[in-house]
């Protein structure tokens, strides 16, 4: 919730201070070369951090008539007003170890005066300068607003400076950029803020005038300037200006002007009268000056320059990120909310997973159903939906995005009067720990309701792979009949071409529940592992049907239960030794055989058992394995006993818990698992992994179990082990 | 012919030895001046010195602190009567001074005007406050010209020295 807070004020101060804060970045580069073609000048002696007043004054005297005043400028030039040899007004700099005159300083560039006027004021004055300091104080609150919302992007203090995830170009440079530049603009408009505030004398800067015992004053003993001790000890790079005595009476006095200080001093004897302390208040001026103007320090001057030249870069950029997110939003829905079969919600921040549900939307509308889409807020009662899609992103540390913070309380207000079929769509990237991992709290929010029948299970999709959100097109399609082809927009991989394997063995149907393992081997060696689907399509149409795999002795292995009627069980039934098919191996990255976890645990009923056996068969490094079956009688498991059992004795499978649903004590694999609560939790806690495989009634009632086991012995909820890859699904 | 030399060299004496320096040779004299500022705050003060006549109208220009030009229409009396109208400022033109601070100038001042009912004008003005026409006015007599005169806007004194270099 906070996020939105942070991103809201940050847009809004964005848009009521472009205007002029484009204004005051153009002027304030074309400012910044103001004090770095000053550097430039030749007026600089490197004597001068190194000499004393009471060294170059006498210099100075015997070179000059008459100086009224010494001042050394923020480029350290030297110079000195007074009057010449005829009496006329002198200003010059000069060179503080020979006392040669260097050059007239010309007055301040008309160009650069102009700017400068327009850049404090507008040439509107007071209300110039009032609307200017009003934006270098937006400019303040936009730097903490977007500091704030760079750490929670980057979830943490801590993590500011690690990777960041790029969307597209505005929005990945706005962050990389915002990070550099943090600093030199936040300086900017502190300094800029309370040089306005001074300006306006809100804080206290007003002089106090020296304040001398003129009856105290001595006229000896006489000393010359250069034992005068004040002017000894005060090196020439430290002062700011030195005022001399206006006549030779003993009441005149020289008055030095350092950068913290005025010091008045005797004229004869080189007493020091008074000595104030500027108040804190000047001292900052001074340093809100060198930063705000890069006066003291070319560098600095530049890195100003191209910090100012960032801020219209971030003006250009913001806005863009924010037509990108407004365009992506819901556009009028043809049917409405009422009237729909089919409804898409979409969680989204940024706006990109709005693409893909426009897509499946596109799709459908274009098929003649009638589909509605919106945003998870706008959840309500859908009278006569059959079909519910939800697309979500996560953000932040694993939470809702904004426009889905109110799903949770509303999906419990709004039941549904009757069954619909819903399937979850995550959005994420790997490069962030907690992987979607609020689309896993949808769908176990959703698998709670009553009303909400799972149509396929939950999918994933990294950093927008088209073939991930294909994979998910293709089971839904599938389940639907209605074809969902992916758009070439999205889906750019061109697909694949067929495979041809033949077809080694077929168990055929001898169990009771007709399930029926077949084998088939590829005729290019082909990569692929335990866990990948296999793609067939039984009736040379669109009509696709996947399947698990599990990879034995370089075949690829499956488990298929013979529907009566089913297309693609009964086109593999059919299938004998010798016979060539057509199929395609699809890779399901998120359900391989984990590399490096210390423990596995596989969940399975009947056919699911499929990747399992291959997973097995593969672990050649011994990986301690838990397997968890569920069969209908003790005879659907007689067609994989004798491997697991061989598994067993060589390590490959650490232990086997079996239960059977319709015979004997008629026991489901949950209620295994149940028994084993406390091992499964330890599982959890040490890094280890479970992978569940099977139907989806069975991995509805898995993972109730799990999040009681998660929230009594772990503290943490499922969704969180499933977006850290600890907890591993594929179910149908 | 050694009268006529003998006249020359007396006249020749006479003219070098004139006191030196502080009166030049078209009849004026340098007069250096102090301007001590009040503590005000606010922008750096434009001040337009003034030569008056007899009958409160501006005769002269004597010296300008401030160099842009784009602020002289607020220093409104002088600028309206002089400021205008004179091209050339810039041999008589130095910085604006702040609120604390002191400026030294030098104004050149014809001798014939001195003890004459001639006045000094300062007028000051601070962008966005209040113009003071009349800060400081010192009637043109050695007597004004060797006190110190205290303004009643931006300045909080004037004071005058002879130029006596070295």
């Amino acid at each position: 919730m906070t996020i939105s807070v942070w991103r809201y004020s940050h847009l809004a101060l964005a848009v009521s201070s472009f205007l002029l804060l484009t204004l005051a970045s153009v002027t304030g580069i074309i400012l910044a070369f103001e004090p770095i073609s000053q550097k430039m000048q030749p007026y600089r002696v490197d004597a001068v951090s190194q000499l004393t007043l009471a060294q170059t004054l006498p210099v100075l005297k015997k070179s000059f008539a008459e100086i009224s005043e010494l001042s050394v400028d923020a480029n350290q030039f030297v110079q000195i007003k007074g009057s010449d040899a005829d009496g006329k007004n002198l200003t010059a700099f000069v060179d503080p170890q020979t006392g040669k005159s260097l050059g007239i300083p010309s007055p301040q560039s008309e160009f650069f005066q102009w700017i400068t006027a327009l850049h404090r004021s507008l040439f509107l004055h007071e209300a110039g300068r009032f609307f200017i300091g009003l934006t270098a104080f937006l400019l303040l609150l936009i730097t903490i607003s977007g500091t704030m919302l760079i750490i929670q992007r980057q979830r943490g203090v801590r993590r500011f400076f690690t990777r960041i995830v790029r969307d597209n170009f505005a929005q990945y440079y706005h962050v990389v950029l915002g990070r550099l530049s943090l600093i030199p603009i936040f300086l900017i408009a502190l300094s800029g803020t309370y040089l306005s505030l001074a300006r306006f004398g809100l804080v206290g800067t007003e002089k106090v005038s020296p304040n001398i015992d003129f009856d105290a004053i001595q006229a000896k003993p006489e000393r010359k300037l250069a034992d005068f001790a004040v002017f000894q000890n005060t090196r020439l790079a430290d002062v700011q200006t030195l005022e001399f005595p206006f006549s030779e009476d003993v009441e005149d006095y020289y008055t030095l002007k350092l950068k913290d200080r005025e010091i008045t001093v005797n004229q004869i004897t080189g007493d020091i009268l008074s000595e104030n302390r500027y108040p804190t208040a000047v001292l900052l001026t001074n340093l809100s000056l060198d930063l705000h103007t890069g006066r003291t320090s070319a560098i600095w001057a530049i890195i100003l320059a191209v910090a100012s030249g960032n801020i219209l870069f971030f003006i250009y950029s913001g806005f863009a990120i924010t037509w990108k997110r407004r365009a992506n939003r819901v556009k009028k829905n043809n049917y409405s909310a009422d009237e729909s079969r089919f409804i898409i919600l979409v969680g989204s921040e940024n706006g990109s997973t709005f693409r893909f549900a426009q897509a499946i939307h596109q799709q459908l509308l274009k098929q003649g159903e009638k589909s509605f889409l919106t945003e998870f807020n706008n959840y309500t009662v859908f009278p006569k939906a059959d079909y519910l899609i939800a697309l979500t992103a996560t953000y932040g540390l694993g939470d809702a995005p904004t426009n889905a913070t109110r799903f949770m309380k509303r999906i419990e207000k709004y039941p549904q009067p009757h069954p619909v079929r819903y399937s979850v769509l995550g959005f994420g990237s790997h490069a962030y720990p907690d992987f979607c991992q609020f689309a896993f709290e949808v769908n176990q929010l959703l698998a709670r309701q009553s009303w909400a029948v799972p149509l396929v299970d939950i999918h994933t999709v990294n950093d927008k792979s088209p073939a991930e959100f294909g994979l998910w097109a293709e089971a839904w399609s599938q389940q639907t009949n209605l074809p969902m082809p992916v758009s070439g927009e999205l889906l750019k991989a061109p697909a694949l071409p067929l495979e041809t394997l033949i077809v080694t063995s077929n168990t055929k149907t001898a169990q009771p529940d007709g399930t029926f393992l077949i084998r088939l081997r590829s005729k290019h060696s082909q990569e692929v592992t335990s866990g990948d689907l296999l793609a067939l399509y039984p009736a040379n149409d669109h009509r696709e049907r996947l399947y698990s795999i599990g990879v034995l002795d370089d075949e690829l292995q499956l488990s298929v239960r013979l529907q009566p009627g089913g297309l693609g069980s009964g086109f593999l039934h059919a299938l004998t030794p010798g016979e060539t098919v057509h199929a395609r191996i699809v890779s399901n990255d998120h359900f391989h055989f984990p590399k490096k976890a210390p423990v596995v645990v596989m969940i399975a009923n009947g056919t699911g058992i499929a990747p399992f056996l291959g997973m097995i068969s593969q672990n050649k490094h011994r990986t301690p394995c838990h397997l968890y079956g569920g069969f209908r009688y003790r005879a659907s498991f007689d067609v994989y006993r004798d491997f697991l059992e061989e598994s067993r004795s060589v390590q490959k499978l650490t232990d086997l818990h079996l239960a059977y649903s319709r015979e004997g004590e008629k026991r489901y694999v949950s209620d295994l698992i149940a028994q084993d609560a406390d091992f499964i939790g330890n599982i959890l806690v040490t890094n280890g992994v479970i992978m569940i495989c099977g139907s989806l009634s069975m991995q509805k009632d898995v993972i109730a179990l799990l999040e009681t086991i998660c929230q009594t012995k772990t503290g943490k909820s499922v969704s969180f082990y499933q977006s850290h890859s600890q907890i591993l699904m594929d179910c149908y | 012919m050694p009268n006529l030399l003998k006249i020359g060299l007396v006249a020749l004496s006479i003219i070098v030895s004139r006191p030196s320096a502080s009166v030049a040779q078209s009849g004026t004299t340098q007069y250096k001046c102090m301007i001590q500022m009040t503590n005000y705050m606010g922008e750096k003060a434009y001040i337009a010195v003034s030569l008056m006549n007899g009958k409160g109208t501006y005769e002269k220009t004597l010296y300008v602190l401030g160099s842009d030009k784009k602020w002289y229409p607020d220093v409104k009396a002088w600028y309206k009567a002089l400021g205008k109208k004179t091209p050339n400022l810039s041999a008589i033109t130095g910085a604006s001074v702040a609120g604390g601070d002191r400026s030294v100038i030098v104004l050149e001042i014809d001798n014939s005007k001195l003890n004459k009912d001639y006045k000094l004008r300062f007028e000051s003005a601070v962008e966005d406050k209040e113009d003071h026409a009349k800060d400081l006015e010192i009637p043109l007599t050695t007597e004004g010209l060797s006190a110190k005169s205290e303004g009643t806007g931006y300045i909080r004194y004037v004071r005058f020295s002879p130029n006596s270099p070295n």
